[in-house]
């Protein structure tokens, strides 16, 4: 009995189910909204002719195909926007509204007609607006969707944009992104904030580390030819803030820039998408083909250095947008203000050319510059030559130290980031007083090879430096200097340099030494990440062949402290142990360091096996 | 969904008919889900778009066809004559076997094998079996021309503008 009631209630059910899904599918929104417009088209209509023609239309789906631009596209978006070219739906609501005329555009009204530049027939509607061409519901269409990569651009899709950036980026600012896929021309009016973007990508030196085809050729950083496409905007504005923020490791600095300067950069990079929709293959070929052309005679063309020149350069090459010069500090890198004092000329050439054969762990990138133009600059930082004439030492440190070593000494200045070696903690009590005075009086006066602590010798007078040495002491470290107790190392290795000495340092540093200062001997073993200060990179040569063996023996045998390093002696490293670790770490760094091309360790064929062996293994 | 069941319950208490009643009300339910499947099946068949270029399209305002003009635009396949105010759209296909055929001082002619058209189309000689179809045209309400490549109408009929 009750068998027979479930079936006939299970039946209407399947039936029910059933006639929804049909009514799901095939009655679809775009219809009700073509039967609408058909429906007040006819009572706008004027003759019975362009009645009937109205009669006979049915809903379909309204498709356009574009083929001129790039990648033949489909856009439906007329399904519904179905009044989107109908003159007399002006002020209508949406959906069933005519797409707006715009004089910005290129509309142009004749006799109270408006015709339009970019006609919907040609140009389709996703060129400008984004979104997805083929969807039918506006989820779809609209590319409302987290994950899709472009969205409709403006006033439905900025309700998913982050919050923080969503006051200050509206869509219509962001559609001049598209506007520049195929208006390429360096001076469109029609998208200023493209422009801006583009100055800004050189006045904020950006082109020195990222490659844009056609535009830079940086090799630093990512290539952002075809940055738009790959990321959404809300990545680009929130790295361009912070690059911190998405990529905790990333080393590129975070420059000093304005809410509008942002704006235009995210807008800029939106537009790289490395296609140009108005250009074909060929075209595309060409114009690389001549930028090659163009760039080669720029760079056979040098003008003769001088010092005018390279003030100038200075300045449209944007050095101080990461550099300090005078007035003008990009808070990145260093101070080059005294420059002329504390670098020869051969110096700041070999720097140039290649950053990291004077400071191995510098983050500058390599400029692709014209020779002559290196010599300009350097010529004009020669110039830079009057010395420091503050006197006090606080006013000495303020002006001079506070930049890296920070306004409270801790060794986290504007710049601290960007710098390694990164600058001593002066306010390390531990570090300060258990190392003799002449080391500092030293190290201020010669500077720190390899690092970008300069030698201060010709900038500051020794009265200067002793007055500066001071404050530090008085305001930082505060505490009485203890009195130091001698360690007994010698003076000299006493183990001669040879093959077998350094094989056993090898051994030992493979055993002891890889977990901070890492198996490349670079300073980034695993454990350095949470060390601060960080271990030293034991393979830059300028710094090692600076350090004595004298103070080699004491930092390992007796630790160094304030810092990571123990004090081997406890570990049971004995003085000759120390000796060929010394031998070995001497042996990866050869006293003469000249092109970067020989920089490779001269090691025994053994040795040098297994240390570049091990990076594999 | 119960409550037809109910009252035929209650009505009758007899057995054979409350049982009559509910097998038919099974069958209906299966019978009306079978047929709404069947019909969407049928629906869904056809598609509803294709990615040829629209049948419907616009071809410009008036103003850019002078009095007299034949103008044949390959691409879209078709010929627009305008004759004086009058506007109409003549397919180029061939009715022979498909070619692209051009605009001639008679009329038009078949470059594969030598159909000939009269002005309106009606065929002159040459291997084609039918008079070439002509299109719908109309105004759009922004003031361009409109072909209906979907609509065949009778030769003759002229769109005045």
């Amino acid at each position: 009995m009750s068998t027979r009631v479930t079936l006939a209630v299970v039946s209407f059910v399947v039936l029910i189910v059933h006639g929804i899904v049909f009514y799901d599918q095939f009655f679809n929104r775009w219809e009700k909204h073509q039967t609408a417009y058909f429906e007040q088209a006819r009572s706008l209509a004027k003759t019975d002719a362009e009645k009937h023609a109205l009669d006979e239309r049915g809903p379909r789906i309204e498709q356009i195909i574009v083929t001129q631009f790039g990648e033949s596209r489909v856009d439906r978006c007329a399904t519904c926007h179905i009044a989107s070219d109908d003159p007399r739906f002006q002020g209508h609501a949406d959906p069933l509204r005519t797409h707006p005329y715009s004089a910005a555009l290129g509309d142009v009204e004749r006799n109270g007609h408006w015709e339009r530049r970019h006609k919907f027939t040609d140009f389709g509607c996703t060129i400008c607006h984004d979104g997805q061409g083929r969807g039918l519901e506006t989820f779809y269409a609209h590319g409302e969707d987290a994950f899709w990569p472009d969205p409709m651009l403006g006033y439905v899709t900025q309700a998913n944009w982050h919050a923080e950036f969503k006051a200050k980026l509206t869509g219509k600012e962001y559609m001049q992104a598209n506007c520049a896929q195929c208006h390429t021309e360096d001076n469109f009016a029609g998208a200023p904030l493209v422009q801006r973007g583009r100055q800004l990508f050189f006045e904020k030196a950006c082109y020195g580390c990222h490659r844009i085809e056609g535009l830079s050729n940086g090799t630093l950083g990512p290539d952002l030819s075809e940055v738009g496409k790959k990321f959404k905007v809300n990545y680009l504005w929130e790295h361009t803030v912070n690059p911190r923020s998405f990529q905790p490791t990333s080393f590129m600095p975070k420059f000093d820039l304005t809410d509008d300067e942002i704006k235009a950069l995210t807008v800029f990079l939106k537009s790289r998408r490395g296609i140009n929709f108005a250009e074909t293959s060929l075209g595309q070929y060409r114009a690389r083909l001549q930028h090659t052309k163009a760039e080669e005679t720029s760079k056979t063309q040098s003008s003769t250095p001088s010092a005018v020149r390279g003030e100038q350069l200075i300045s449209e090459r944007s050095c101080t947008a990461c550099h300090k010069l005078g007035d003008r500090d990009g808070h990145i890198a260093p101070d080059l203000s005294y420059e002329g004092l504390i670098r020869d000329e051969d110096w700041m050439m070999a720097h140039f050319r290649e950053p990291k054969s004077r400071i191995p762990d510098s983050i500058m990138p390599v400029f692709g510059f014209a020779e002559a133009d290196f010599h300009s600059i350097s010529s004009y930082l020669k110039t830079r030559s009057t010395p420091a004439s503050f006197k006090t030492g606080e006013e000495i440190y303020k002006n001079l130290c506070a930049r890296c070593h920070g306004e409270k000494g801790d060794g986290k200045g504007v710049t601290y980031l960007y710098l390694d070696p990164a600058p001593r903690d002066l306010a390390k009590v531990a570090f300060m007083n258990s190392k003799p005075e002449d080391r500092f009086s030293q190290a201020l006066k010669t500077g720190v090879s390899g690092t970008s602590m300069p030698p201060w010798e010709r900038v500051l007078t020794e009265e200067q430096r002793r007055a500066v040495l001071t404050f530090v002491f008085q305001t930082f470290v505060k505490e009485p200097r203890p009195e130091l107790k001698a360690h007994r190392v010698p003076e000299q290795n006493p183990v001669a340099f040879s093959g077998d000495s350094v094989h056993r340092g090898e051994q030992i540093f493979l055993q002891r030494c890889t977990g901070c200062h890492g198996r490349k001997a670079d300073g980034k073993g695993p454990n350095s990440l949470d060390i601060s200060p960080r271990p030293r990179n034991l393979r830059n040569s300028f710094f090692v062949n600076s350090v004595p063996d004298k103070r080699f023996f004491d930092s390992i045998l007796y630790g160094v402290q304030g810092t990571a390093m123990p004090s081997w002696i406890d570990y049971g490293l004995t003085q000759n142990d120390v000796g060929d670790l010394i031998n070995f770490v001497r042996s990866m760094n050869p006293q003469k360091v000249s092109p970067p091309s020989e920089k490779a360790p001269t090691l025994t064929s053994q040795v040098k096996q297994e240390v570049l062996c091990q990076g594999c293994k | 969904m119960k409550t037809p069941v109910k009252p035929a319950l209650e009505e009758s208490g007899d057995a054979m008919t409350r049982r009559r009643v509910l097998s038919w009300l099974s069958g209906f339910g299966l019978f009306g889900s079978l047929i709404i499947t069947a019909l969407s099946n049928l629906i869904f068949i056809k598609p509803r778009a294709t990615y040829g270029q629209p049948n419907r399209f616009s071809i410009g305002k008036p103003e850019d066809f002078p009095p007299g003009a034949r103008v044949s635009l390959d691409t879209r396949r078709v010929c627009i004559v305008r004759d004086g105010d009058k506007v109409a759209a003549i397919s180029t296909t061939c009715t022979h076997l498909g070619c692209i055929i051009s605009v001639s001082e008679t009329g038009f002619s078949c470059p594969c094998h030598g159909s000939r058209y009269d002005q309106d189309g009606n065929v002159t000689g040459g291997p084609a079996p039918r008079a070439l179809p002509w299109f719908q045209v109309s105004l759009a309400p922004n003031g361009e021309i409109e072909v209906d490549k979907d609509t065949e109408i009778e030769a003759g009929n002229y769109l005045r503008v």
